[in-house]
Order: structure tokens, then sequence, then C-alpha cells
């Protein structure tokens, strides 16, 4: 059904079309990233920084690197966490480790806890803890660790195997000194935290039920080798613990990555949840947005540039200066062609594109006046408006007679400067308009806007504009012939659609008047049921030729 | 490269050795202000020709330019004359200093005018080689390729959705805070600047050199009727050099006036808001708290209210809804018609 050229043509309109919306989405999920990265919170993300540099692909350590320790924290910290859970549910049925249990509620002390405050934010940054659990994936796991980790932090050692499991990672980092320094003041916030943070996981149910018996199997299986390695002593049972807890963190950290991932998804109302429930010292930017500051040198910088603009803005040619200006530039107009034309190109573009919304104004306008109209009244009034319409399509007219003339005679000045025949702007100069720039403008202009409905409303609304755009410009590809819409085309094509307006309104309206003054509605109403729908094809006509 | 300053002197007089610099200072200075990259330098012909498409495209009438060699070999005065002439008719020296800001705020175009340049100029670009105008292409393929167009719409509409949520809160967040304090709030730019500083040295350093760069303007107007005077003098040494006489040129500037009223009565009317504008924050009890009677001392910045932009973008969407509206309209005529001719066929619209 299409002829060959013109599905060619759309094929690549559509293609080109969806090549720049991919640069659109490219350029927005990035901005988007930016955006997320200032939310969370600071620290973590700069540790992480700094670290992401010597990240993965730094081979076979005999020592882990701090970025992996800092991982293994986090992991650590997840299944503590789940395995928490897992207790708070199996409280009542294991009646043997009620001991332990108390052992362990007494001792969910200052430590453990601050260490997993930085878990409940960063696992909502999806993906730094899935890069970092692919991270862990990648290296080789080494079963021996040397002693000066195990004993880094302040950590008691405790007989209490289920504990050790969990402080054992945790004595394993190079972070725990700094964790175990952060007040306990968190302590409180950090449950609510973590509270919340489940009842979020607990909405997420699919994943949450891998993510816990995932984690629940590799507990178990935990809980036996705590069991057998009890006796053996702490050092070893730390070794084995730690194997263990490697094993663990194999099957827990897919849960986790998952958990991660998915929760990415919730990221905003996490985040507006975390923030919320915060304590105040967190680091967010929530929290210190208000007091931030810029650094001293680049204070200095900005108030001596924003000092600058500000004189340039102000400051005036003095009169002197003005005078002598104009005394050349009239000197030199003395000397350009004559006549020159009314306009300069740039100006006959400004003007065409104003006039191109022309026409679908006046349509608008001479729909409304459709309507049948009681009373006589409104019939005279609607008569005028459309004398008035008429007024503003021949002095619109007029402009344009007088911008094609100045178009030619533009083009037999400098017939080199055209480029290709029949247009007005070369393809050597891109349209002045392009560059949006009004002359004189050093102020940076600013948008403001009082509420996020706006600024919502004003991307959305931009955004379908520029759909809407694109839509049409497809669909004029899809009935577009052999010519290409040249700038002179489209004045030609404008001065024949306004003179089809122009001759037959009058006669119309004459006949409409007439009719109406002698009372007599039936021709009335056929006078102008043919008026209209003349109207119609005439505006039909002017639109379609755009 | 930056000419030396002998050259405008040199060129005043006319020297050959300075029309090379002088036709590329022009290139260089005009493809800023024309939004074009800096691509390579081109050969001096394609220069050359640049300069005059643009001058032509200002309304720069003198005949004697548009006569200059292509070689670049002479023409430095005239060169001069124009640059002149451009300084003032175009305000080159605001327009560079405008367009090459350092920017560091949030910015959004107020108008939609890249969208119009980027369909002109798909309509005008030769069709992409995989698409010869023989091939015949199935509809159903243009289908998939309309149905995916618009599920990326979609998307980037929710991108879109996001991208405002998080500006503004980090805007909400960072109110207060800016040292200057009409603008209230941090950008994103500006609070990955605070966090970690080492990111942008080069920032930095781009505002102090704009900081020279507008410093070295003020100089310049300080300075600048002795450069007009100073052309001037070289307009009038020119003109006793050629044989104008004395009636041709008065009735030359009576013409040129009566043009100028034209022009000028012409205009178009309403000048419209353009450009890239930095977004800010101000919430309605804010603004009624700090009053913007305290700024009164200073100048009033121009300042757009997001109300207004929505407004005309409301307007600007209806009319082209109704322009798409038309467009989709005669093509299902179209199709009708073509129904019609088909025998025995029933054709379902979707």
């Amino acid at each position: 059904m299409l002829p060959a050229g013109c599905g060619g043509r759309l094929a690549a309109a559509l293609a080109a079309a969806l090549g720049d919306g991919a640069e659109r989405r490219r350029e927005l999920e990035r901005q988007a990233a930016r955006g997320r990265a200032l939310l969370g919170r600071w620290d973590a993300e700069d540790e992480e920084r700094q670290k992401s540099d010597s990240s993965s692909s730094n081979g076979q350590e005999s020592r882990p690197s701090p970025k992996e320790l800092e991982e293994l924290e986090l992991l650590s910290r997840a299944l503590a966490k789940a395995l928490k859970v897992r207790k708070s549910i199996q409280k009542t049925s294991v009646e043997a480790q009620g001991v332990r249990e108390g052992e362990k509620a007494a001792n969910e002390g200052p430590a453990p806890k601050n260490a997993q405050v930085q878990q409940v934010p960063v696992s909502s940054e999806g993906v730094p803890v899935t890069t970092k659990v692919k991270a862990v994936s990648r290296k080789p796991t080494s079963s021996k660790k040397p002693s000066s980790y195990l004993l880094t932090a302040p950590y008691r050692t405790d007989p209490d195997v289920k504990k050790a499991h969990r402080k054992a990672p945790a004595r394993c980092m190079s972070q725990a000194p700094r964790t175990a320094g952060k007040s306990s003041s968190k302590a409180v916030a950090s449950k609510q935290a973590r509270r919340h943070r489940l009842t979020i996981s607990a909405s997420n149910q699919e994943v949450c039920a891998a993510a816990e018996s995932q984690k629940t199997d590799g507990l178990s299986k935990c809980g036996l080798l705590e069991q057998q390695s009890v006796s053996l002593g702490d050092s070893a049972g730390g070794k084995n613990l730690v194997a263990a807890g490697r094993q663990l963190f194999d099957t827990g950290k897919e849960g986790c990555g998952s958990l991660g991932g998915s929760s990415k998804k919730e990221d905003h109302t996490t985040e507006d949840a975390l923030g919320r429930n915060s304590s105040p010292q967190a680091d967010t930017l929530q929290e210190k947005g208000s007091r931030l500051k810029f650094p001293l040198p680049y204070r200095k910088a900005y108030s001596r540039n924003s000092r600058a603009w500000e004189n340039c803005r102000l400051c005036q040619s003095s009169a002197d200066a003005a005078a002598a200006r104009n005394r050349f530039i009239e000197r030199i107009q003395t000397t350009f062609c004559s006549p020159m034309p009314a306009f300069s190109p740039a100006e006959i573009e400004e003007e065409v594109k104003v006039l191109q919304n022309v026409p679908s104004l006046l349509s608008q306008c001479v729909e409304a006046e459709h309507a049948d109209h009681p009373t006589l009244q409104r019939e005279y009034e609607s008569l005028l408006t459309l004398e008035g319409l008429q007024t503003i399509a021949s002095q619109c007219l007029h402009k344009l007679q007088l911008l094609r003339e100045a178009a030619e005679s533009q083009m037999r000045l400098c017939p080199e400067c055209t480029g290709d025949a029949g247009s007005c702007c070369s393809d050597s100069v891109p349209p002045w308009g392009q560059a949006c720039g009004s002359t004189g403008v050093l102020a940076e202009p600013l948008l403001c806007y009082t509420s996020f409905q706006e600024l919502r409303d004003l991307f959305a609304l931009k955004m379908q504009v520029s759909m809407l755009n694109q839509e049409i410009a497809i669909q004029k590809t899809c009935r577009e012939k052999e010519r290409k819409p040249t700038t002179s085309g489209s004045l030609q094509v404008s001065c024949t659609s306004f003179c089809l307006v122009l001759l037959l309104f009058p006669l119309l309206k004459h006949a409409l008047r007439n009719a109406t003054i002698m009372c007599i509605p039936l021709s009335a109403l056929l006078v102008r049921a043919v008026y209209g729908r003349l109207c119609a094809v005439l505006m039909h006509r002017v639109l379609r030729v755009h | 490269a930056r000419p030396a300053p002998d050259t405008l002197r040199r060129a005043r007089f006319d020297r050959p050795q300075a029309s090379s610099h002088c036709w590329r200072l022009l290139c260089s200075l005009l493809k800023q202000v024309h939004g074009g990259k800096w691509t390579e330098p081109d050969a001096i012909d394609i220069q050359i020709r640049f300069v005059k498409s643009v001058l032509w495209y200002h309304g720069y009438g003198r005949p004697e330019l548009y006569r200059l060699p292509s070689d670049g070999s002479a023409g430095s005065r005239e060169l001069l004359l124009a640059f002149s002439w451009l300084l003032h008719r175009i305000s080159l020296l605001e327009q560079l200093l405008a367009r090459n800001r350092v920017r560091t705020g949030d910015e959004t175009s107020v108008c939609t005018c890249e969208d119009d340049l980027t369909n002109s100029q798909k309509g005008r670009t030769e069709i992409a080689p995989e698409y010869s105008l023989e091939d015949k292409v199935d509809v159903r393929y243009l289908q998939w390729l309309h149905g995916r167009l618009r599920f990326q719409w979609r998307s980037l509409h929710a991108l879109h959705q996001e991208q405002s949520k998080l500006l503004h809160k980090i805007h909400l967040f960072t109110s207060g805070s800016h040292m200057d304090k009409i603008l209230g709030h941090f950008s994103v730019t500006e609070t990955e600047l605070i966090r970690q500083p080492e990111n942008y040295k080069q920032l930095l350093q781009f505002l102090e050199s704009e900081t020279m760069q507008l410093e070295a303007f003020l100089e310049w107007k300080q300075l600048e009727q002795v450069y007009w005077h100073w052309m001037v003098k070289t307009r009038e040494e020119e003109l006793q050099k050629e044989e104008f006489c004395a009636a041709a040129r008065k009735t030359q500037e009576a013409v040129e006036l009566k043009l100028l009223d034209l022009t000028y009565h012409c205009a178009p009317k309403k000048p419209k808001m353009h450009g890239s504008c930095r977004l800010v924050f101000r919430s309605k009890h804010s603004a009624s708290k700090t009053g913007f009677g305290r700024s009164v001392s200073k100048e009033p910045i121009s300042t757009v209210s997001a109300t207004e932009v929505i407004r005309e973008l409301q307007m600007r969407k209806a009319s082209l809804e109704r322009e798409l509206k038309q467009l989709q309209e005669e093509c299902r005529q179209r199709m009708d018609e073509i129904a019609e001719g088909l025998d025995g066929v029933i054709c379902i619209s979707p």
C-alpha cells in the first residue's frame, strides 16, 4: 500500500526517532543516578567510591582488600539480620537454645547493631550492592585469615558460637573500630530502621521468601557447624566459622543481591521512610542539606564570578561611545546595497516561524463561530468576529508578501550565500533560531517553580510537546511527496491559502448578512451551512499544505 | 590561536597579511555564536564561505565584502568593518559571554526550539543508506517500529517523573544553604561539588577564567569609545579614497532611513522566552516570608515562573494535538477512499 520511497523514508524517520529517544534515555538515567547518589548516605558512598577503583580485577591477593572486607561486613550484617528474624520465629519452638537466645538478646549491644546500621541504606542502593556482590563472587576466598583481623575489633571473645559467628566476619573488617566508634544512640534508630526495612522487604514477598529460605538453609547448616566447632576452641572455631560464613555468603549473597536489586524499585518509598526514621546524626542530604556550604576556594571563586557578571550586566556604554558607535553604523550602512531588502534573512526566518502558527489559530476561531447563533445579536457578533479575522488574515498575507519579496531580493544580493536554490537558509549557516539567543542577555534567567506538582507537570508537558512534534513530523513524512519542504516553499503555500480564504470570506459573509437581515430563517440556515462547510474545507486546505 | 593586537591595526590599513588571520578570527567567533560545535579548522575557502553566509544572514549589505576572494589574500579592512558592524548588530561580545557561560545549575530549556530543529533537520537529511528508495518496506515492520517508539516515550515519561522527584528533593533538602539568596538552594552539580570537591577542580578553573574574561569585558566597556572613534576614522579614510559624490550618499541615507522605519514597524510583537534557564525552587510560603521586596535594591533579574511556562506549553500542546488530529483524519480519509476501491474486501480499522 505504501509507495516504495515513502516506506523507506518512514522507516528512516522512525529509526532516527528511536535513536534520539535512546540518547535521551541514557542522559536521563545518568542524571537520575547522580541524583540518587546524592540522596543516599554520603559517607558509605564515599568509602565505596574510594575503594571502587581498587576493585574486582585485582586478582589474587594474600590479604583481603579493604573493599572485600567491607563487603564481607555488609553481607554478614544482612545475614545477621536474617538470623535474628529466624531466631525470633524459632524462639518459642526451640527451648534448648533459650539460654543462648537470652544471652544473645542481652548481648545485642551497640557493636553489632552499629554494624548493622549501615546495612540498611546500603542494601537499598541496589546497584552498589549487586556490584559488590558480584565482586565478592569473583574473588577467590581464602579460608585462612591472619589473626590480626580476628582481633581488631574491641569485641569480647565469647564462647557463644552464634554470636562469634556473627562477630567473626565483623572482626575481619578494618572498619569495625570505626563502626564501633559511632554513637550507640544509633541503636534505637537502627532498630526502627531495621524493623521498617523488614516490613518493606516483607512486602516484597517473592524475593524475601527466597532470600530468607536461602539464608535459613545456610544458617541451619551453620548451626550444625557451630555446634560441632564449639568444642574446638576459639581460634580454630573462628577459622571454621569463617569458612562456614563464606559458604553462607555464597548462598546468602544471592538473596542479598536480589533483595537489594528488587528493592531498588522501592528506593523512593524506602528512602522516604529511612529519611524519616534516621537519627539526626545520619549522614544524608536530608539531614545536613540546609547546613551545606561550598568549599572555601569555590566560594571565593563563585562570589568573584557572580559579582563580575552583575557588573557586566549593569554596565552601559558611555554616551560618548554610544554616539561614536552609532555614527559608525550609520556611515557603514550607507554603503550597503541600495535598496536594501526590508528584512534580513534572520528576520525573515523569525517572522515565518510566527506566521506558521497563524492558520491553525485562525481556523480555531472560525470553528468557534460555527455554532448556531440563537439571537440576532449573537449573529451580528459572530459576523463582526469573522470580519476581524479577515482583517488579520489579510494583514498576515500582506506581511507574507513583503517577506517573500525580501527573500527574493536577498537571494539576488548574494546568490552564493543561499546554498540550495530556493531555500532561505543555506546548510552552512545553521538558523539563528536554533541558538535560541536573545541579544544582551547577560543575566541567567531563572525558572521558578513552587511545588513538586508544578515541576512534574512541567517536565511531563515538555515531553508531551516533544512527542507530539515528533509524531507530526512522522505523519508529515507519510504524505510527503518528492519535494523537500523549504522555507520559500512554505511562504508560497501560505500565500496561496491565505488568498483563498480571503476571496471567499467577503462573498459568503455578504450573503449571510443579507439572509439574516431579511429574516428568512430557512435560507439563512442553508447559507450558514454552506458557508460553514466551505470554511472548513478552506481551513483544511490551509492546514494541509503545511 | 589568538591574533595579535597588531592584526587589527594592520587590517585598518588593509594589509594583506592580516586578511587570513581576520577571516579565521571571524569564523571561529561566529561558529561559537551560531551554536556549532568546533570542528577541525576547515580550509580557508570554507571558512570564508561560512563567514560570508553569516554576514548575509544578519543583513550585512556591503557588496565589497561578498566580492572578496576566497583564498583569503585580501580584504582585511573590509573584514574589520564587518567585524565592527557585527559587534553592534548582534552584540557579539555579550553573546559569546552568555553562550560560553559556566553553568552549575539544573538547566531546563523553556522553549521547544530544539525540537523544531531536530525535526526539520530530519526532514532535510538524506535517507539512511539501509533504506533505499527502491525497497518495499513491510507495513508491519513500520508498525513495530512505531510501537517501539511509543513504548520508548512511555519509559521516558517515567524517567522524567523520577528525575523531577529527585530534583525536587535535592532542592528541598538544600534550601537555605546557597550563598546567593536569590537562588536559595543548591543544584545537583553544586551538591556534588560540596560532597566531593576534588572532582570539580576543573570547574573551579573554568569559573576563574570566566571571571577574567568578564573583567576584560568590563575593561573593554571603559575603552569602547576609543575603539569606535578609531573605526569612524577608518571609515572616513575609506570614504576619502572612494569617489562617491555627496549627493548620492545623501540619497542612500534617506532611502536607508525610510526602510529602517518600515523594518521596525513590522517587527514581531511578542518577545518570547527562549533558551536555557536555571531551575530554582521557591515554595509559596517562603516567598512571602523573605519578601521579594528585599531584592528591590538590586536590579530585577529576569525570572520566569513555571506557571507561565506550563500555560504556554499547554497551549502549544493543544495546538499540536489539533494538528496531529487533522493529519490523522486526512490519513483516515485517504484510507477510506482506498478501501472503497477494493471490491469484496472488508477493512477493519484498528
